[in-house]
């Protein structure tokens, strides 16, 4: 037997072990069956691509900056300005594609943030039990008695004017968290009966290690389809607080602000693309995290996968 | 038979959560910067004048003297005079003109959602698996995706500037005056009231789009739950008892399938109400129309605390009570809730 047919047919096995993987999982298989999933994942790999493209070859203060004398002011979109320029003569394209590169860093910064501590908030909650568990979901349930977008609203007026959008994270990192909490809470409850829990207990293993390596690992699930979910409420959340003035400062290549732009100067005047443009990125990057995470939820849900006769 | 006992329950709950909403709404306004007292004086007032008005308002109690007097105030709905956006008027007063106008939008969208969004989910489950189904489906979710402050203006453009059908902004044409009929501060319900048809036409026509862009995502969700509610209800095995003593599809559908499928949306009614609220805000924006929502925006970015206060508890009590009169409704329904 030669070496090199020897080389194929391990990499052979390599190839049909990730296919079988896949296949073994119900999870994955079900997704990647999905294609509106797939289409959705499309999306956000195309936004996130326009979004590094930006970051990596714009500069963020020449598309910042005034182009009046430069450039014609309020150009209607043509071949050279395809997405046409706005009141101080800047071209919307660029600032556009940047704007995906801060939807992308934002959104994430507010999912994982409020990921980390509402995944911490809630294991603790079902593990302890107790006065541990009531403390922290009554709290939750106070945050969650307030309207998501009026609680942010109110929560961004503590920060100061300076930090931008990163008020407008803060604020919906504490908005996000109780839902995440309250997730993982359930699924680790459900995690937590199981027997090997104890088993791991009664082996001497500590409360954080139990946590981290036998109950978490069991709820990421849960956790991933509520992320994916929530990513696109935070895009858009995010850019209504700019729309509403409490996010981006002035100036700054965010689609809320744009939008609010829209609204405010260009609505009047008909000028449509400076709403058109930048609220199309929006709504398509939100719409592609939609996408994915509905299909991950129904991949996660097996009284789906059947389809009535 | 009525649930007592879970009505019982569900209210003594809510009071430790109402306690908390209001704690919050308290250290909110205590953590943001600036000074109510300076706010309220001027920039260029005298240190004196400042520091009465700071001792007028209790800013020199402890704090825990403040959060009491809070307290009290916010159970006798009481929050005071605005600072600085309609002076020497209580925030209950101007609450009462701003609020109706939030309530009429919400509660066209919602309406709007509600007839959209049963039919559409019915059908979708129906035809599960079909183009019908994928298209609405796909069409749901974009619903869900497509910000509120993206549609509005498209719509407006369209439908104002281009077809020049429909007004751009406001509640009503600015040739009527709608306070001399002014009953419940709805502006499609008074003109109805005072039998003024033209008003009444001329409502309805600002009505429309608004309430279209905040309509359109509560349709998406309802005709989503709708949907999953309805397939989990056709494998219930009465469906398949029904259809095997001979009764057609369609009755066995609509008769036990639909009223059953119903209850769980009754539910995301409910969740949603908050979105609503939410979506008020952007929609007062974007058309300009002068409601609770447009007032907490100026009201935070003025640094009006008595309004932002009232504002923001109400809108918090509303959705508080929205919730629970939809698990009351949603334990009538399914009485095995009550266990």
């Amino acid at each position: 037997m030669s070496t090199e047919t020897l080389r194929d047919g391990e990499a052979e096995t390599a190839s049909r072990g990730l296919v079988d993987r896949i296949r073994a999982s119900p999870f994955l298989s079900q997704l990647l069956s999905n294609r509106l999933a797939l289409a959705g994942l499309a999306i956000i790999i195309a936004m996130l691509v326009i979004a590094v493209y930006a970051r990596l070859t714009l500069d963020l203060e020449v598309i910042s900056r005034s182009q009046l004398g430069t450039n014609p002011n309020r150009a209607a979109p043509s071949l050279e300005y395809p997405f046409g320029t706005d009141g101080q003569a800047r071209a919307l394209l660029p600032r556009v594609a940047y704007g995906a590169w801060y939807a992308m860093l934002f959104g994430t910064v507010t999912v994982g943030a409020s990921t980390v501590l509402g995944v911490g908030l809630g294991i603790v909650a079902a593990y302890y039990g107790d006065i541990t568990d009531n403390v922290i979901m009554r709290t939750m349930d106070v945050l969650l008695a307030f309207p998501s977008l009026l609680l942010a609203l109110a929560l961004v007026s503590i920060f100061p004017d300076e930090l931008g959008l990163w008020r407008a994270v803060a604020a919906l990192t504490l908005v996000y968290t109780p839902r995440f909490a309250r997730v993982v809470r359930g699924a680790a409850l459900t995690v937590l009966e199981n027997e090997y829990i104890d088993a791991t207990v009664a082996l001497g293993a500590t409360d954080p290690r139990v946590l981290v390596k036998h109950v978490l690992p069991n709820c990421l699930a849960p956790i991933t389809v509520q992320s994916t979910l929530n990513f696109g409420l935070a895009i858009i959340d995010l850019a209504a607080l700019s729309f509403l003035g409490f996010g981006a400062s002035a100036g700054t290549p965010s689609w809320g602000l744009m939008l609010s732009n829209g609204v405010s100067q260009g609505l009047l005047t008909g000028v449509w693309w400076w709403s058109f443009f930048p609220g199309l990125f929006l709504a398509l990057t939100v719409l592609g995290f939609n996408l994915l995470g509905d299909g991950m939820r129904d991949a996660l849900d097996p009284r789906m996968r059947e389809a009535v006769d | 038979m009525f649930p007592k006992r879970f009505v019982l329950k569900r209210l003594l709950l809510l009071v430790p959560v109402l306690i908390g909403v209001a704690t919050l709404v308290f250290s909110i306004l205590h953590l943001s910067p600036g000074d109510p007292a300076l706010t309220i004086a001027g920039e260029r007032a005298s240190q004196e004048f400042v520091e009465r008005i700071r001792a007028d308002l209790g800013l020199n109690d402890p704090i825990w003297v403040q959060y009491i007097d809070f307290l009290g105030n916010v159970v006798r709905f009481d929050f005071g005079e605005s600072y600085v956006i309609n002076r020497n008027t209580t925030v209950r007063e101007i609450m009462a003109n701003t609020l109706p106008v939030t309530l009429e939008l919400a509660l066209y969208g919602q309406l709007f959602g509600i007839l959209f969004g049963i039919p559409l989910g019915v059908l979708s489950a129906v035809k599960q698996d079909t183009l019908t189904d994928h298209g609405t489906r796909v069409g749901a979710l974009a619903g869900i995706s497509v910000p509120i402050f993206w549609s509005g203006p498209l719509l407006i453009l369209l439908f104002a500037q281009v077809l020049g059908v429909l007004p751009t902004s406001g509640r009503i044409s600015s040739t009527f005056s709608v306070s001399p009929i002014r009953v419940t501060g709805m502006v499609t319900i008074d003109t109805l009231l005072a039998g003024e048809w033209d008003m009444f036409k001329s409502a309805v026509r600002h009505m429309l789009l608004p309430s279209l862009v905040i309509g359109v995502y509560s349709m998406a969700l309802i005709s989503r739950m709708m949907r999953s509610s309805m397939l989990e209800v056709v494998r219930q095995d009465y469906m398949r008892t029904a259809r095997a003593k001979g009764q057609g599809a369609k009755i066995t559908v609509l008769k036990h399938g639909f009223r059953n499928a119903l209850i769980p949306v009754v539910t995301i009614i409910g969740i949603q109400f908050g979105g609503l609220l939410g979506g008020a805000v952007l929609t007062e924006t974007v058309f300009a129309i002068g409601g609770i929502g447009t007032l907490l925006v100026e009201a935070i970015e003025v640094g009006d605390y008595p309004i932002v206060q009232g504002t923001v508890l109400t809108f918090a009590f509303l959705f508080t009570l929205v919730n629970l009169v939809v698990d009351i409704t949603y334990s009538y329904l399914d009485p095995r809730i009550q266990q």
